[in-house]
């Protein structure tokens, strides 16, 4: 396909050198352009950084919060480049993307990539409130009219198909859940940090079947923030920076109106993102230290895993209940406890917490964490820092048919 | 501009320059189920699309089809998101597979639609009547002089492969 040639000359060229996000609550009490200066500021501060090394700004939305030229001005960052986007799940990686590709443009040096979001007390997630009564026209009317508005409603009907076509149990899925519930548990900033059993999962009540209500995401307030520079910058910064190996974005399947219209749709945008992003790294499935694999519901996680390789096709299911994903296993899979357990930030918290693994630093427990020092004790409230984690991938998903992902290393 | 349509709560919009949907309802109304079909290369396509996927042709008309077909996936809503809906619940969503160009152009493709699986009267089908494998038709459910929505019922014809249905 040659994405080799043409893209791997920018592959290590580009960091991620700060990260920072709010509290995660289902109350902020404060409104989305507060929460993202408080981000923004953490990163920078964090990168070792002031407002005026930073010139670019990046953030994705789907009308539900602040831009960038609100956040900016209130930390005296005057910007060379700015842009704020509409999207949702997976944006985080195609904005990486775009930074990068903004600053090779020499619109900019450094930028600051945000989501801002009151994903519970505002526009709740799930669709909900005020987004249940919005007026329904054009393609909404291909599915809205028949009860079908949500993310679970949306993606509902791929993962039955999964079931079918493989075999994949709710039993299997379920594992998702509990292996995120324990990282949880060894993350003090998790919203939900109680450990649940498969079987809590398979006894919670049914949303929208196949999916209980402890398959799905939760809904809550946040902002997170990254900052992208060039590694050449980076270099004398203060944190041990991840370097940015390949990075695929809004790869989507050949419909994304209709998405059901075409192919096994069992078949996930990964499958189209992973020549690029594997292409651009040199690395297989197999170099991968952790994953971040997007779980807005259970079955998510499992479809872009399988999907990108790291398992065979229809084999997801016995993968994600391998003990493979959990912390202590080969490859574990959101060590923060992702969407189904820390906080619902729409992708961007995975990436931080793998910028984080690779600089060795997670803010578990550990008397010595910050140093970078961790017992690798994984029991509960322990240790969640991978030991020698070299690589991370992040696995972005907006919906079936549209993903991006993310390759880093440590710097 | 036609009034909106509102249906269990929601406000369905249709503009006069929306042909696509003005039209689609238009002809369910008279209880004709219709797709696109490109007028170069002959693919029929839904919902309509304002060029041929396979050809990039602009052309098209409207083209009649059975409205029987097998139901592909599914879904059963618990926990209903719109207020309309919560008083019906649990209620399945299918995607149906219609048996007109079922396989082409490529073996994974196929003219699928979304509806309710629902009774005679239209109010919902028993949850565990609903399977992948079932074989449907579609009926249409009135909702105004100028809209219908298709919906679909089981036919009753022999099962379409594999039957299969989430247990639980």
């Amino acid at each position: 396909m040659g994405y080799n040639s043409r893209m791997a000359n920018l592959k290590d060229k580009y960091c991620i050198v700060g990260v920072g996000e709010t509290e995660f609550s289902k109350n902020s009490k404060r409104t989305t352009r507060a929460m993202a200066v408080e981000a923004v500021r953490k990163a920078i501060l964090d990168a070792g950084l002031e407002a005026s090394d930073v010139d670019g700004m990046l953030s994705y939305q789907n009308g539900d919060s602040t831009f960038a030229p609100f956040v900016a001005p209130d930390l005296g960052i005057r910007l060379n480049f700015y842009m704020d986007v509409v999207g949702g799940g997976s944006s985080t990686e195609a904005l990486i993307g775009l930074a990068m590709g903004a600053i090779e443009a020499g619109m900019c040096k450094t930028v600051a990539l945000f989501r801002s979001m009151n994903g519970y007390t505002e526009f709740r997630i799930g669709g909900t409130g005020a987004r249940s009564a919005a007026p329904v026209r054009g393609p909404d009317l291909a599915q809205v009219p028949f009860g079908m508005r949500s993310a679970g409603q949306n993606f509902a009907p791929t993962f039955m198909r999964h079931m079918y076509e493989y075999g994949t149990t709710s039993e299997q899925v379920a594992h998702v859940k509990a292996a995120h519930s324990r990282h949880a548990g060894n993350n003090p900033k998790a919203f939900e940090k109680h450990r649940v059993t498969v079987q809590d999962v398979i006894n919670s009540r049914w949303i929208v079947k196949p999916l209980h209500l402890l398959d799905c995401c939760l809904e809550t307030d946040n902002a997170t923030c990254l900052i992208v520079t060039s590694a050449d910058r980076a270099k004398d910064m203060k944190q041990r920076p991840a370097y940015i190996m390949g990075v695929a974005g809004r790869v989507s399947k050949p419909r994304v109106d209709f998405h059901w219209a075409h192919g096994p749709i069992s078949r996930v945008a990964g499958y189209y993102a992973k020549d690029i992003v594997f292409g651009q790294a040199g690395i297989t499935p197999d170099d991968v230290d952790v994953t971040g694999s997007y779980d807005a519901f259970t079955f998510t996680t499992m479809l872009q895993l399988e999907e990108y390789g790291f398992c065979k096709k229809g084999e997801g299911g016995h993968y994600v209940s391998s003990g493979i994903i959990e912390l202590g296993g080969k490859r574990p899979n959101n060590t923060s406890g992702g969407h189904l357990c820390e906080g619902y930030t729409h992708g961007m918290a995975m990436v931080v917490e793998n910028v984080r693994q690779l600089r060795g630093t997670i803010d578990d427990t550990c008397p010595g964490a910050a140093e970078g020092r961790h017992t690798y004790d994984y029991s509960p409230g322990k240790c969640r820092q991978v030991k020698d984690a070299e690589i991370t991938m992040n696995l972005g998903w907006a919906m079936p048919a549209t993903g991006s992902s993310l390759i880093m290393r440590r710097g | 501009m036609p009034q909106p349509v509102t249906y269990r709560g929601m406000s369905l919009i249709v503009p006069d320059n929306d042909t696509e949907w003005k039209e689609f309802y238009e002809h369910a109304r008279a209880h004709r189920l219709v797709v696109r079909t490109c007028t170069a290369c002959g693919l029929m396509r839904y919902p309509a699309l304002h060029a041929c996927p396979w050809c990039m042709d602009l052309g098209w008309s409207w083209r009649e089809v059975s409205g029987k077909g097998t139901i592909y996936s599914y879904e059963v809503v618990h926990h209903a998101i719109q207020p309309g809906f919560k008083d019906i619940t649990p209620y399945a969503v299918v995607l149906v597979e219609l048996d007109e160009q079922r396989g082409t152009p490529t073996a994974d493709e196929g003219l699928r639609i979304i509806g309710n699986l629902v009774r005679h009267d239209f109010s919902p089908e028993a949850e565990d009547k609903v399977a992948i494998g079932k074989r449907v038709q579609v009926v249409f459910q009135d909702l105004a002089e100028h809209m219908a929505l298709p919906q679909f019922i089981l036919s009753g014809e022999p099962d379409q492969g594999r039957v299969w249905r989430l247990g639980g």
